[in-house]
């Protein structure tokens, strides 16, 4: 029994050792998460985004002044913009992302509210998310209901005004009429009294007033006097996306970074750990024939497998191709490369193969939680948004979003930033493999 | 092979070679000539500095004083041109596991450059090192053996002129290890130079040119059997005779012009004498025989095994410093 126990503790002294041994390995596996959650936990911002709005209002309608007026004190969420009459430009400047909402005042909003009807206000976005689009949409109904009760209480007061005009009416047409029911009493009117006579069609003019007021009144569709105007909203994006097609690409570009993070981040810690590398000291070998080799080896694995999970994303969850392949081919080619960059910087550093895989892991965490892979950057502290600009993913959801659903052309800044993330870490790669080839003593 | 280089000398040659690592030690003014074209057996204990020498000699230390030339350059200035003239088999097996034994070589070649004649030349390595059979098979599927093998066609694909081999026979079997000192002896036929490290003293045999190397010092430089008379004083030749051999005859013997060291008794009528040249020596001790009345038995050149050659070296180089 004695031998059982000894021969169990055998591997309890041998696994504790082993793993005592790797503090870096134990530093990452605990502290990292938490790492990750502590930032994420300091960037998130839970409040609602605020939305940079502008509005289009043609030069001569009367509704711009009232628009300025009220644009400008619709609460915190709304940031204006200025108004224009330029609706062209407004909508290149949401395409570039210089606003998030454009909104259009209908040239002819008052006639078309006296025509008993309600005037269309439209919003235009750009957003593909469709959680961020509801949020456009509760964002324009929230707005427009704000606008039409503004609208009701100004029509309230000027109601209120005229009301009294009204009353002035009324009480002229009753002193006429007393005076008239005075000279009946008094004798009768047996003959037309010119100044009687300009009494009658006085009060005839007054109570065809009335009548048309309380006419135009009455004729009111009640839904058109309490919401003059109603929101329409319509995205730059003509694509109705579920919640799966929109996150589609990201989880492409999440699933190659992290495939070519994994292989590359393998690739040179075995071969140092199995003592190739000395074979390759003494050969004509040099550092960038290496790195080279291996770059182009995993851009063709991991292009075989941006093919196979574009195939079963297009084909298989029928996710929509909106923009142009080659666009496409250059995003994920480009965030391949850099991955592999990050993966190769990985296996440099690391000194087992287990600690390289922890380091890809963790560099998976922090893609899901600061690449916009499931939270809009929008919502993420400005300080922290630094993280996110430092991993490949975020570059090529944004790419891939950009070409896949909206077909727009890839945004050169977005990819030149990439390239050179990618270009740098090649350089820091090949310098630090080249330190380790080089004499090791 | 490739068309050797033009060289003037030693292939390999060094002067006051030191190897310091943090405050040890690892190599003390080591002194080297190696002509071309010859197996030099570099022989010693685990530890005692062979790996070192070879990564020194190869470029992959930097030599902490000192001076040396391979194949005509200082291995810290070797160009990727210099290094294609240069096979290394490392102790361990280091290629990939998980490639076949083909594509293990391929890849070997492909690092060298070897371009056009690859696939012939694999052939012709895998039919030397006996391997054709398990071309199709995984490095890790193969034996150890095999593997010690699949290193060396990965060190010569390329047709190197000066190889270096640290520990080939290491954890080979005796009868492979007889087939890897054949191969090497081929390719000394073909003009390439060998330098060899082993811990099997045994083999300093198969050897040209044999060093010794204990604790970082290179005890001495010699032929197998200048290391052999060097340890023993000369050759040895075993006498025995019909006749009892009384301590007088053994006292005339130590007389004699050509015995170099004191004669040892092995039994009551056998002697080890040791002399200049056993050939001329043994005509010589029958005659002596002859003329005292002693019935020669037998009489013959005794090759003292290496191990013993090995430590009486140690004992007399450790005396003698």
């Amino acid at each position: 029994m004695l031998r059982f126990f000894i021969r169990i503790s055998a591997f309890i002294s041998k696994e504790l050792a082993e793993i005592l041994r790797q503090t870096p390995l134990i530093l990452t596996l605990v502290l990292g998460p938490f790492l990750i959650l502590l930032l994420f936990g300091i960037g998130y911002r839970s409040e609602a985004r605020p939305l940079r709005t502008i509005f289009v209002v043609d030069g001569n309608s009367e509704m711009k002044q009232q628009v300025e007026e009220y644009a400008k004190n619709l609460g915190p969420q709304l940031i204006y913009k200025g108004i224009t009459s330029d609706q062209d430009a407004a909508i290149r400047d949401l395409r570039r992302g210089v606003v998030d909402v454009v909104v259009v005042v209908p040239p002819d909003a008052t006639k078309t509210i006296q025509n008993n009807q309600q005037a269309v206000v439209t919003l235009y976005h750009n957003e593909i998310d469709p959680y961020q689009a509801s949020y456009v949409e509760a964002f324009g109904e929230a707005y427009i209901g704000a606008f039409n009760q503004r609208l009701l209480h100004s029509a309230t007061t000027q109601g209120q005004q005229e009301a009294s005009s009204i009353q002035e009416t009324v009480q002229t047409t009753r002193s006429s009429v007393q005076s008239l029911k005075q000279a009946m009493d008094q004798g009768g009117i047996t003959a037309v009294q010119p100044d009687k006579k300009e009494m009658v069609v006085k009060m005839e003019n007054d109570l065809t007033s009335l009548e048309t007021q309380l006419n135009e009144f009455e004729s009111m569709t009640p839904s058109v006097m309490i919401a003059p105007f109603k929101s329409e909203i319509k995205g730059l994006v003509n694509i109705n996306l579920t919640p799966a097609g929109f996150f589609a690409p990201a989880v492409v570009i999440l699933l190659l970074q992290h495939l070519a993070v994994t292989f590359a981040s393998l690739a040179i810690v075995r071969e140092r750990r199995s003592g190739i590398v000395e074979l390759f000291r003494v050969s004509p070998l040099g550092s960038f024939e290496i790195l080279t080799g291996k770059y182009i080896s995993y851009l063709i694995i991991g292009g075989i497998l941006a093919v196979a999970i574009t195939a079963t994303v297009v084909l298989g969850l029928r996710v929509p191709m909106q923009g142009s392949w080659g666009d496409y081919a250059v995003v994920i080619l480009v965030l391949l490369f850099t991955s592999l960059g990050l993966g190769f910087l990985i296996s440099l550093i690391a000194k087992t193969d287990m600690q390289a895989v922890q380091y890809a892991m963790f560099l998976l965490l922090g893609s899901i939680f600061f690449s916009g892979f499931f939270l809009d950057l929008r919502y993420l502290w400005e300080p922290v948004r630094v993280i996110s600009w430092v991993l490949p993913a975020t570059y090529g959801i944004k790419m891939l979003q950009d070409t896949a659903l909206r077909g727009a052309p890839i945004n050169a800044l977005v990819l030149f930033s990439l390239l050179g993330i990618g270009v740098g870490l090649f350089m820091i790669s090949w310098l630090l493999l080249r330190r380790r080839l080089a004499l090791s003593v | 092979m490739a068309k050797p280089t033009k060289i003037d000398g030693p292939i390999i040659w060094g002067r006051d070679i030191t190897k310091e690592i943090g405050e040890h030690s690892i190599i003390q003014q080591l002194n080297l000539d190696i002509p071309r074209g010859l197996i030099f057996g570099f022989i010693g204990p685990s530890g005692c500095g062979k790996t070192t020498t070879i990564r020194l000699l190869t470029g992959v230390y930097r030599p902490s004083s000192g001076e040396m030339r391979v194949i005509g350059k200082h291995p810290m200035n070797f160009t990727p041109h210099d290094r294609e003239k240069i096979g290394y088999m490392p102790q361990n097996f280091t290629l990939y596991p998980d490639l076949t034994v083909w594509e293990n070589l391929s890849f070997a070649a492909s690092i060298y450059g070897v371009g056009s004649g690859r696939g012939a030349r694999i052939r012709q390595l895998l039919d030397f090192t006996e391997l054709h059979e398990d071309r199709r098979k995984l490095a890790r599927q193969i034996s150890g053996g095999m593997q010690r093998r699949l290193s060396l066609a990965a060190t010569l694909v390329h047709r190197p002129e000066l190889l270096f081999l640290d520990e080939p026979t290491a954890g080979v079997d005796p009868v492979l290890r007889r087939k890897f000192w054949d191969y090497f002896e081929e390719l000394r036929h073909e003009g390439v130079t060998l330098f060899v490290t082993t811990q099997y003293v045994s083999e300093a045999a198969y050897c040209d040119l044999v060093g010794i190397m204990v604790e970082g010092n290179l005890l001495a430089v010699d032929t197998p059997e200048g290391l052999r008379r060097s340890a023993l004083g000369g050759e040895v030749v075993i006498l025995k005779t019909q006749e009892y051999l009384a301590d007088t005859y053994i006292a005339m013997i130590d007389q004699l012009p050509f015995v170099r060291a004191k004669t040892s008794r092995n039994s009551e009528n056998e002697v080890s004498i040791v002399v200049d040249e056993a050939s001329t020596a043994m005509p010589a001790l029958v005659e002596w025989c002859a003329e005292h009345n002693l019935s020669v038995d037998s009489i013959q050149a005794y090759l003292a095994p290496f191990d013993d050659v090995f430590v009486a070296l140690i004992k007399k180089l450790s005396k003698d410093t």
